[in-house]
C-alpha cells in the first residue's frame, strides 16, 4: 500500500475545501467568503492501492504570511513532507491566482510536484472565457485539470493522476538578469554552507534572503549563515529600479504571468451588469445597506420562529406525550426501583427532551445562516459594518467572526485568525461571547413563548442587537484600556454572489444539527444526571432543601437587583449553564418539572399512538408552511396552545420584565466551557481569565440596569 | 489623485502605491499595483471602505488605505 500526502494550496475562496469534500466525501465547512478555513485539516482516502492524506489549508495569496491562518498554511507548505501539491485556482481570475503558483514552483527544490486545478470551470464556460490549458501546461511545466468542485467534475481525473504518480515538478521562473544572478549566488552559498541540510527549500530561501525577509534571515543567522552580506547588492538593484526589492520580485512575477495570461486566456468583452453588480447595488447601498442588513436578520428570526413552531410542538408532544409515556410504562413493567425511574424520566428525559424539542428551531436557524454564508452576503456585511466596527478600532473583517458567532462562538473565536494583528484578534475574540449563538435560542424560545407570544421574532432580534451593542461598548472600553492601538488596514476580497447548491446547504445543516443532537445525548444528558443528583441530595428531601436548592437560594440574593432572584430554579439553572447554554433549558425543564405527577395512565395501543404522532408530523409541515409564507394565520394552533406544565410555572415565577432580564443575562453570561477552551488554545490562560471576568460582570450590570429601568418606566 | 478621491463608476490607472513596504507588498500580491487598471465600484458612506474592481475581481479597501493608492485617469467613462 502506497502512502501519499497531498496538500491543497490556493488563494482564499477558490474552492479548496469544496474540492476536498468532492474528492473524499468529507463534509468540511465551505462558505462563499475568503477565510473560511482557518485550520489545517486532514482527510484520508483509500483510492485503488493508495492511501491518500489530503491536507486542507487556509487560503493564501502568497508565501509571505500576514495573519495567523496564512502562517499555518505557509509553514505547512515549507516545513512538511508533502508528496504533491494540488494548487487550486479560480479560473475566472487566473492572473491573480497564478501569482501563488509561481511561488509554489520555488518549492520544487524539494521535488514537490504540482497539479494545477482550474476550478470554477462552470463559471468560465458561462462567462465564455476561453482558456488554453495546453499552453499553461507547457509554460509552467505542470499538469492542468479543469474542475467544478461543487458537482465533482474533474475529480476522477485528479485522483487518477495523483495515484498514478504521473506528476510534474514545475519550472521556477527566472528573474531579470541582475536579480537572477544574485539569487543564484545565494542559492550556491546556501548549498555549499548547508550541504543537503538547508532548513528551507533552497531557491525559496535564496529569494527570501535577497528580499531581506526578517524571519528567514534571522533563522538562517541562528544556524550560522550570514545573510546580511547580500544587502549591498540588493540595495543597488533597489536604487536602479527605484523600488523595494520585495516589490521588484512581485512585479517580475506578475509580468511573467501577465505575459502568459495574455496568450492563454481569451475573455469576451465584459457585459455591463452582472448579477453581482445588481445585487451589490442593493445590499451595499450607501444608505440602505445597514437597514437591509437588519431586515435580513429580522427575516431570519421571523422565518425561523414561524417555521419551526409547529414542529417544536410536535417534537415536544412526541417526547413528553409519547416517548415519556412508553418509557414509564416499560420501566414499570421491568419493575425498576423508583429512584431510577425518577432519574431517567424526571432527570434525564425531562431535561434532554426539552432541549431536543428545539431541534426544529436549530434546523431552521442553521438553514438560513447557511444561505447567508453560501451566497456571499457575509463579505458584504463586513463592508457595510466597517464603519461601525471602526468606532471600536476594529475593521469590517472583524465582523465576520462576530457573525459566525451567531451560529456558534467556538468557530467564531478560531475565525479571528484571519485578522492581521494579535491585538485585534484578541479584542475581536473577547467580543464574540456577546454574539448570541444558536444554543441560546432555545432559552429565548422558551421564555418568549410564554411572555411575548405575539412578538417572538421582534424580541429575539432585540436581544441579538443588544448583544451587538454591548459588544461594541465593551470593545470601546477594552480598546481604551487594555488593548490599545490603531485601527488596522482593511483589504478584503469580495466574492461574486453564488447560488448555493442544495448539497452544500444540506451538508452544513446536517453537520450542525447532528452536533446539536449529539451534544444533547452526551454533555447535556450527563449534566442532567449530575443536576438530578444535587437536587435529590440528601436523599428524600424536597428539591428546595436539596444541596442545589439551598445553594441557589443563597446565591439568588445576588440576582435580586436583576429581577429574577426570587426563583431559585432560575438561578440554579444558570450554574450548569456554564457547561453549555442548552443546559439552562434542560435544567429548567428538570427543576420545574420535578413536582409534576408522573403520567402512569393506562397506555393506549402502541400502534395507534405511533400513527397519531406521524399524522401530527404532517400537520406540522402544513402549518409551518402556512405560518412562514401564508397570510392565513394558523388558528388551530393558537387554540391548542394551552401552556404546558413548565410554561405555567415559568409564568408564575417571572414577570415579562424579569423574564427579559433573565434572557439578557443568559445572552451575555459565559457561553460554555468549550468557548473557554478555545480561548485557552488560541491565547492562553490570561485571556480565559479576562473573558470570564467580562462575561460575568457585564451581564450582571446590564440585566440589573434593564430591570431597574423597566421598573422605573412602569413595565413591571 | 488618490483612490479615496476617485469618482464612482470611473476607471483609472494606478500610478503608485505608497505606505509601509509590507502594505505595498500585500496590495501588490493581490494585484493592486502600478500600471493596473482599477474601476471604482462604490464607496460606503461616512468615510467607509471603497470597493474597486481590479484584475477582474472585487476588493474593498478602507479609506485610509485608499489614500495610499495614487491614480491617473484612464480613458473616458465606461
Ligand atoms: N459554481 C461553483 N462554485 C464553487 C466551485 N467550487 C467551490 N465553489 C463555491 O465557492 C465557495 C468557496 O469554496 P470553499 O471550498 O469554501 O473555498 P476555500 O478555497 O476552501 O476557501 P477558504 O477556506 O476561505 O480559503 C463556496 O461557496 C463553494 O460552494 C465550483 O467549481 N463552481
Ligand atoms: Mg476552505
Amino acid at each position: 500500500m502506497r502512502e501519499v500526502v497531498v496538500a491543497l494550496a490556493g488563494n482564499p475562496n477558490v474552492g479548496k475545501t469544496a474540492l476536498i469534500n468532492s474528492l473524499t466525501g468529507a463534509k468540511l465547512k465551505v462558505g462563499n467568503w475568503p477565510g473560511v478555513t482557518v485550520e489545517k485539516k486532514e482527510v484520508f482516502l483509500k483510492y485503488k492501492d493508495t492511501n491518500i492524506t489530503f491536507v486542507d489549508l487556509p487560503g493564501i495569496y502568497s508565501l509571505t504570511p500576514f495573519s495567523v491562518e496564512e502562517r499555518i498554511a505557509r509553514d505547512f507548505l515549507i516545513n512538511s513532507k508533502i508528496d504533491a501539491i494540488v494548487n487550486v485556482v479560480d479560473s475566472t481570475n487566473i492572473e491573480r491566482n497564478l501569482y501563488l503558483t509561481t511561488q509554489l514552483a520555488q518549492l520544487a527544490e524539494f521535488g514537490i510536484p504540482i497539479l494545477l486545478v482550474l476550478n470554477f470551470w462552470d463559471e468560465v464556460r458561462k462567462k465564455g472565457i476561453k482558456i488554453n490549458t495546453e499552453l499553461i501546461e507547457s509554460v509552467l511545466g505542470v499538469k492542468c485539470i479543469p474542475a467544478v468542485a461543487v458537482d465533482g467534475t474533474g475529480v476522477d481525473t485528479i485522483l487518477e493522476i495523483l495515484v498514478s504518480g504521473n506528476l510534474k515538478t514545475p519550472k521556477p521562473i527566472t528573474f531579470s538578469e541582475d536579480l537572477e544572478r544574485l539569487v543564484k549566488r545565494v542559492e550556491e552559498d546556501l548549498r555549499s554552507f548547508f550541504k543537503d541540510r538547508c532548513p528551507y527549500p533552497v531557491r525559496w530561501a535564496a529569494v527570501k534572503v535577497v528580499e531581506n525577509d526578517e524571519e528567514v534571515t534571522e533563522a538562517l543567522g541562528k544556524l550560522g549563515f550570514d545573510a546580511s552580506s547580500y544587502r549591498a547588492e540588493a540595495e543597488e538593484i533597489e536604487r536602479l529600479k527605484g523600488e523595494d526589492i520585495a516589490t521588484i520580485f512581485a512585479e517580475e512575477r506578475y509580468s511573467f504571468i501577465s505575459g502568459l495570461v495574455r496568450e492563454a486566456v481569451k475573455r469576451p468583452y465584459e457585459r455591463r451588469m452582472e448579477i453581482t453588480d445588481v445585487l451589490d447595488a442593493i445590499f451595499m447601498h450607501r444608505v440602505l445597506g445597514l437597514p437591509i442588513f437588519l431586515l435580513l436578520m429580522y427575516l431570519v428570526f421571523k422565518l425561523t420562529f414561524d417555521g419551526s413552531a409547529p414542529f417544536i410542538d410536535w417534537v415536544d408532544g412526541l417526547i413528553n406525550g409519547f416517548i415519556a409515556k412508553w418509557c414509564s410504562y416499560l420501566i414499570n413493567l421491568a419493575g425498576l426501583p423508583e429512584w431510577l425511574r425518577s432519574l431517567l424520566i424526571d432527570g434525564v428525559l425531562q431535561g434532554v427532551g426539552l432541549v431536543l424539542s428545539f431541534v426544529p428551531l436549530m434546523l431552521f436557524l442553521y438553514f438560513f445562516l447557511a444561505v447567508l454564508e453560501e451566497t456571499g452576503y457575509m463579505a458584504r456585511a463586513a463592508f457595510v459594518m466597517d464603519r461601525l466596527m471602526h468606532s471600536v478600532g476594529l475593521h469590517g473583517k472583524s465582523f465576520i467572526p462576530l457573525v459566525i458567532g451567531f451560529r456558534c462562538n467556538v468557530p467564531a473565536i478560531l475565525a479571528t485568525r484571519t485578522l492581521e494583528r494579535e491585538r485585534d484578534r484578541k479584542l475581536t475574540a473577547l467580543l464574540v461571547p456577546f454574539m448570541s449563538c444558536g444554543a441560546r435560542l432555545p432559552i429565548y424560545a422558551l421564555f418568549t413563548g410564554v411572555f411575548f407570544k405575539k412578538h417572538q421574532a421582534e424580541v429575539v432580534l432585540l436581544l441579538y442587537l443588544m448583544g451587538v451593542l454591548v459588544s461594541l461598548a465593551v470593545g470601546v472600553i477594552l480598546r481604551k484600556t487594555v488593548l490599545k492601538g490603531e485601527s488596522p488596514p482593511f483589504i478584503m476580497e469580495l466574492p461574486p454572489y453564488r447560488f448555493p447548491t442544495w448539497k452544500m446547504l444540506w451538508n452544513s445543516i446536517w453537520m450542525r444539527t447532528k452536533a446539536f443532537v449529539h451534544k444533547a445525548g452526551t454533555v447535556i444528558a450527563l449534566s442532567m444526571v449530575i443536576l438530578w443528583l444535587f437536587t435529590n441530595l440528601p436523599f428524600g428531601t424536597s428539591p428546595e432543601n436539596s444541596l442545589l436548592g439551598k445553594f441557589s437560594r443563597e446565591v439568588a440574593v445576588v440576582f435580586k437587583p436583576a429581577g429574577f432572584g426570587n426563583s431559585w430554579q432560575a438561578v440554579a439553572a444558570l450554574i450548569p449553564g456554564t457547561i453549555a447554554k442548552e443546559v439552562v433549558v434542560g435544567a429548567l425543564g428538570q427543576l420545574y418539572g420535578v413536582e409534576e405527577e408522573s403520567a402512569s395512565e393506562k397506555p393506549t395501543e402502541f400502534a395507534d399512538d405511533l400513527r397519531q404522532q406521524i399524522k401530527g408530523f404532517f400537520l406540522a409541515c402544513r402549518d409551518s408552511f402556512y405560518s412562514m409564507f401564508g397570510s392565513v394565520k394558523v388558528g388551530v394552533f393558537e387554540m391548542e396552545e394551552e401552556n404546558t406544565g413548565i410554561a405555567t410555572k415559568i409564568a408564575a415565577d417571572f414577570s415579562p420584565l424579569s423574564a427579559f432580564s433573565y434572557m439578557v443575562f443568559c445572552l451575555l453570561w459565559i457561553p460554555c466551557i468549550v468557548t473557554l477552551g478555545a480561548y485557552y488554545r488560541e491565547f492562553g490562560w490570561s485571556t480565559v481569565g479576562i473573558a470570564i471576568l467580562i462575561t460575568t460582570v457585564v451581564p450582571w450590570i446590564i440585566s440589573t440596569l434593564i430591570y431597574n429601568l423597566g421598573v422605573v418606566f412602569g413595565f413591571h | 489623485m488618490k483612490l479615496s478621491e476617485a469618482k464612482v463608476g470611473r476607471t483609472y490607472k494606478i500610478s503608485k502605491v505608497l505606505g509601509p513596504p509590507v502594505f505595498v507588498l500585500r496590495l501588490k500580491e493581490m494585484g493592486i499595483t502600478a500600471g493596473e487598471k482599477v474601476q471604482v465600484l462604490r464607496k460606503a458612506p461616512l468615510g467607509g471602505p471603497v470597493e474597486v474592481k481590479v484584475k477582474g475581481y472585487c476588493v474593498s479597501l478602507r479609506r485610509d488605505e485608499a489614500e495610499m493608492v495614487k491614480l491617473v485617469p484612464e480613458g473616458c467613462e465606461r
